[in-house]
Order: structure tokens, then C-alpha cells, then sequence
């Protein structure tokens, strides 16, 4: 059994966002990092392999820094990693899992699991998308993952706040994991050095001969309105909270 | 208005979730005609909750839709909205419409879906907005696909649509669902968790978040929130911690809270968090980060480790109540 884990790197929350002279965002300030929410993916795509003698194959497509996402994902115990190097569509959901979906029919993987949505642009449409492509069962949310012998995955699906709904979907499927399901774990030196010598396959868009398309455009970025900034009390601790109570009391009434 | 827009009313149990309302708002804001569409195994009770306040009523009836699933939604709707091509689809981006319904008709019906949108309006076509890199910036994004504009809607950006005073007309198809192609088996929901007191009825809420640190200083925001005779709440990493239950949580995947006083303890102000809070009354922001986002969203704001504010703000408020 294969799994897949599809990871993105993400414009680091630190870096300076800001628009050019065309209106564009600035690209030269991109610092690129892991998607935090793929670690949990990783994370639960690992532990079904051991529990199932799986195989783990993350997976990326996008700039040439989600080579340093690959290689944690590596060191945390996946068994080897494609890269797609590209750039220019980036932002497209559709044009995402177009490639992606390319990808996977080489690796023709069981299952393949992907973070809830994207730190930076956060469409939450990839795993689907990439399903539909496949022909897979996609299912959400997940915040639990059991895989029965018979080949029936059994998903906890999360819904409003302590709410759970369970669903039994058959493989091949894409889900994508919700945080908290897991505690990712840190790679070990030992997988760290491991990570070094396992394979990580560069495929480049000419070969995948795919259509990126964008469907959906950006007409136009802005920056949001500004808003109001709380009024910020300062001084000792006791002077602070002596003014927050008088002016919740006072002036708000809400005490 | 002769511009349909067909809005997808998320419900479960009888019951249609009340933020789907927003969704007729958003499509008057296109001048078009705010179509409610209830895919159901009968749906007769479930139009009585939309009725009043769409302009009209689809309703897709069969056995096969008596649970969602996205292969059965899709099948009810995709061949419907390719024959009659309403202007637009919404959905609300959460729960289970925008995130596994909404890929799945753009997909079938091969258009782009814009996500997550916080404004939109129609010009030559739908423009949606969304917040992207951390709401740092707002993309006005259109879709480059003929055919239905297909978008979310986040819910709580768009203020539910009044009642329009009349009963709109009700249309009701069979969808005739090929069962053997739905592909999701429901076990069934755990709504099991019971938590003490309701958060979404609670006037004042104390609520914890990352920067508590610790299972001991959560113990002073809990003093704290008795001494208010407030409900504890927390945002997402409480829970995922296990330290308060998922019926507490804040925010996009948690509850939607409108209290008149609202604390804010070590929360950063992920928008996640924020869309669970933003219209309450008076929010108090206490966080260590003098750049935190909450402080965009508090009245009033502390830059400070909670644990130096906790402590003397319980017992300011143990004295003044005596």
C-alpha cells in the first residue's frame, strides 16, 4: 500500500506583505516555510504506515524551497518524495490539482492526505479537487483515521465544536487531516541523516504534460481597510486592571 | 431581477443551520433573485425555516439525500444547474457544503469556485472578495470559467437576509439519486459531548488561548471566569491540547459567540478564531505580542503575560462584588 501526502510551502506568516508599483504582490519578499497543518497529515500518513507496513510518499509542487518541507517530511519517517518545481500558476487551486493529480496517477497511491487548507492563501479546495480528478473519495476535516483490513477507512469528520460526524469511505481516497488529531512528531537525528539518502524525484511540468489553466483570477489586491486599534492600557499591572474594571464598569456597563 | 443565484442551505437533523441565511443576503448584494436550494429526503420541514426569507424554494426530494453526501448533493444539483445556468451557487465555506460539497460541483460542472469570500458584487460576472497571506491582503478574484459562478461565503461576513414578509414560491423535483453511486457510508453524528452551560447563550466569556501555556495557568483564567460568573471558552489550540473540551472552542470550527463582554487571554487573533467573535459587545484583548491581530479586533488592549493580569483582575473583581 502507497499513501501520499501532499505538501505545499507557504508564504511565512513573517514575511513583509506588501503591493509593487503594478498592483501585484511583492514576490521578492516571499520567505517560504511548511504548511503547518501538512505536519499532521505527514504525522497520521507515518503512523497508518507502520500499523499497515505502508508505504509514505510526500509529495510537493511549487517553489524550489518546498524541497525543505520534502526533506522534514523525510526525516519524520516518510520513504521518499517527488517534487514538481513551479511557480507561475501558483495560487490557482484548480491549476494546483491539476499537477498534483498528474503526479499521483504515476505513483497510483491507496490513499493520500493533505493538510485542512493553505496558511498563506487558504482555498481549502486542493484535496478535493485532486480527488475528483482521480476518481477518488474525498472526505474532509478529518479528525480521526482508522483503516480496516477489508479496506474501509473509517473517518471522524469534524463539524461544529464537539460535534463528529463518522463516515466509511473505500480506498482509494484523498482526506484531508484537521489539526489535533495528532501530535507531529519531531524528526530524530537519526531520521534526520536517513532523510539524506532517500530518494527525492524531481519531475518537471513538461513531463507531466499538463494543463495549468488558471480558472479562477485575480482582478485586483488591495490592502484591507484599516481598522481601529483597541485602546491599549498601560502601566504596572494593578494600574491596568484598575483602569480596565473603571472603564468596563463606567463606561461600557458591562460589569 | 432576473438574475437567479442559488443558495445551497446546509442543515442536519431537521434543522437549517441559521448562518445559511447570510446566504440570501450575499445574493441581493448581486441584484439577484436569492433562490434557496434544500436537497432533503422530504423536505417539506426544512422549508418552513427558508421560505420567509428567500424569494424562492428548490426542493430536491429523494430517499438518497436523507444524509449529505457530496456524491448525492452533486447529482441532485450538478444536472439542474446545467440545464437552467442560475448566474451563481453559494455556499457557506463551512461546514460540510463549502468544503467537500463546493470543490466537487466545480469540478463536475468544470468551473472555478472562489473561496471564502467576504464581499462580493456583480460586475460583468461575479467579483468575489477574500483575505489572503493572513489578511494582510484582499484579492477581488472573478472565475475565467463560462457557466455558473460558483463561490463560499464565510459565514457571519454577510448579516442573514430579513424575513421578506412573504412566502416564496416552492418548486419541488424528484432528484431520483442513483444510490449505488453515493460513495460515503454515515455512521452517524457524535453530538455526545456535553458541556456545562452553552457558550453561544452566555453574557460574558473568559476565554484562553496559546498563550496560557499551561495546564496551571489555565487554572487562574478559570478563577477568573467564576469571579465573573462568565462561561470559559477557549480558541483551537486549547482543545487540540485536550485541556478544555471541543464544546468550548471559538471560531471558525468551533462556536459562533456574541456575549456583551468578551476576554481574550493569550488568544493571537487567527481569523479562525476571530470570525467566532468579532460581533460580540466589548472585547478585552491580554496578550504578550504588541502586534498580536487581536488588538485589530479588542476595544481594549493589554500587552501583557496573562498571568501578571489575571491574578490582580480576579481579585479587582472579587472586591466589587464583595
Amino acid at each position: 500500500m502507497r499513501i501520499a501526502v501532499l505538501m505545499k510551502a507557504v508564504v511565512e506568516p513573517e514575511s513583509r506583505i506588501e503591493l509593487d508599483e503594478t498592483g501585484g504582490v511583492r514576490r521578492t519578499n516571499f520567505r517560504y516555510g511548511l504548511n503547518e497543518y501538512d505536519l499532521y497529515a505527514v504525522e497520521e500518513a507515518i503512523r497508518l504506515a507502520e500499523a499497515s507496513d505502508a508505504e509514505v510518499t510526500v509529495v510537493s509542487v511549487g517553489p524550489e524551497e518546498a524541497v525543505q518541507s520534502l526533506r522534514k517530511g523525510l526525516a519524520m519517517g516518510a520513504t521518499d518524495a517527488v517534487f514538481v518545481p513551479a511557480e507561475d500558476f501558483l495560487g490557482d487551486a484548480a491549476a494546483s490539482a491539476e499537477v498534483l493529480a498528474a503526479t499521483l496517477r504515476r505513483l497510483q497511491p491507496d490513499l493520500v492526505l493533505a493538510g485542512v487548507e493553505s496558511d498563506d492563501l487558504g482555498t481549502s479546495q486542493v484535496g478535493v479537487l485532486v480527488a475528483e480528478r482521480l476518481g477518488y473519495t474525498a472526505v474532509t476535516m478529518a479528525i480521526g483515521v482508522t483503516l480496516g483490513d477489508d479496506g474501509v477507512l473509517r473517518v471522524r469528520r469534524e463539524l461544529e465544536a464537539g460535534n463528529f460526524v463518522d463516515i466509511d469511505v473505500r480506498l482509494p481516497a484523498v482526506l484531508t487531516i484537521q489539526t489535533g488529531l495528532n501530535e507531529p512528531r519531531y524528526p530524530s537525528l537519526k531520521g534526520i541523516m536517513a532523510a539524506k539518502r532517500k530518494e527525492l524525484v524531481r519531475l518537471e511540468l513538461s513531463e507531466l504534460g499538463v494543463d495549468t489553466e488558471r480558472l479562477v483570477e485575480t482582478v485586483e489586491l488591495s490592502y484591507p481597510p484599516p481598522r481601529e486599534r483597541a485602546h491599549m492600557l498601560e502601566g504596572s499591572a494593578d494600574a491596568v486592571v484598575g483602569e480596565l474594571v473603571t472603564l468596563l464598569r463606567e463606561k461600557e456597563k458591562v460589569l | 431581477m432576473s438574475r437567479e443565484v442559488w443558495c445551497i442551505v446546509e442543515h442536519r437533523a431537521g434543522r437549517v443551520d441559521p448562518d445559511s441565511l447570510q446566504l440570501f443576503a450575499a445574493a441581493r448584494k448581486l441584484d439577484a433573485a436569492a433562490v434557496a436550494v434544500v436537497c432533503a429526503a422530504d423536505g417539506a420541514a426544512l422549508i418552513d425555516q427558508v421560505a420567509g426569507h428567500a424569494d424562492r424554494v428548490i426542493s430536491l426530494n429523494d430517499p438518497g439525500l436523507a444524509e449529505f453526501t457530496p456524491d448525492g448533493y452533486a447529482q441532485a444539483i450538478v444536472p439542474l444547474a446545467q440545464e437552467r445556468q442560475p448566474a451563481a451557487i453559494l455556499t457557506l465555506h463551512s461546514h460540510f457544503l463549502g468544503r467537500d460539497l463546493a470543490p466537487v460541483l466545480a469540478s463536475r460542472l468544470g468551473v472555478g469556485l472562489i473561496s471564502d469570500c467576504i464581499d462580493m458584487e456583480w460586475s460583468d460576472g461575479l467579483l468575489g472578495r477574500r483575505l489572503v497571506y493572513r489578511r494582510k491582503l484582499v484579492a477581488t478574484q472573478r472565475t475565467t470559467t463560462p457557466g455558473p459562478q460558483l463561490a463560499t461565503c464565510q459565514r457571519g461576513a454577510f448579516v442573514a437576509a430579513e424575513t421578506v414578509g412573504t412566502t416564496a414560491e416552492v418548486e419541488t423535483i424528484d432528484a431520483a439519486i442513483d444510490a449505488a453511486s453515493i460513495r460515503w457510508t454515515v455512521r452517524g453524528f457524535d453530538e455526545a459531548e456535553v458541556v456545562a452551560g452553552d457558550i453561544t447563550e452566555a453574557e460574558v466569556i473568559v476565554a484562553a488561548g496559546r498563550g496560557v501555556g499551561s495546564e496551571e495557568n489555565l487554572e487562574l483564567v478559570r478563577a477568573l471566569a467564576k469571579a465573573l460568573g462568565a462561561a470559559l471558552a477557549a480558541s483551537r489550540p486549547i482543545v487540540d491540547q485536550g485541556w478544555l473540551p471541543r464544546g468550548l472552542q471559538v471560531g471558525s470550527s468551533g462556536k459562533t459567540v456574541r456575549p456583551r463582554l468578551y476576554l481574550a487571554l493569550g488568544i493571537s487573533g487567527a481569523i479562525q478564531h476571530v470570525v467566532g467573535m468579532r460581533d460580540s459587545d466589548v472585547i478585552v484583548a491580554v496578550n504578550k505580542d504588541a502586534r498580536a491581530p487581536i488588538f485589530e479586533y479588542a476595544d481594549y488592549g493589554i500587552v501583557a503575560d496573562l498571568t501578571e493580569i489575571v491574578g490582580p483582575l480576579t481579585a479587582a473583581i472579587k472586591a466589587l462584588r464583595g
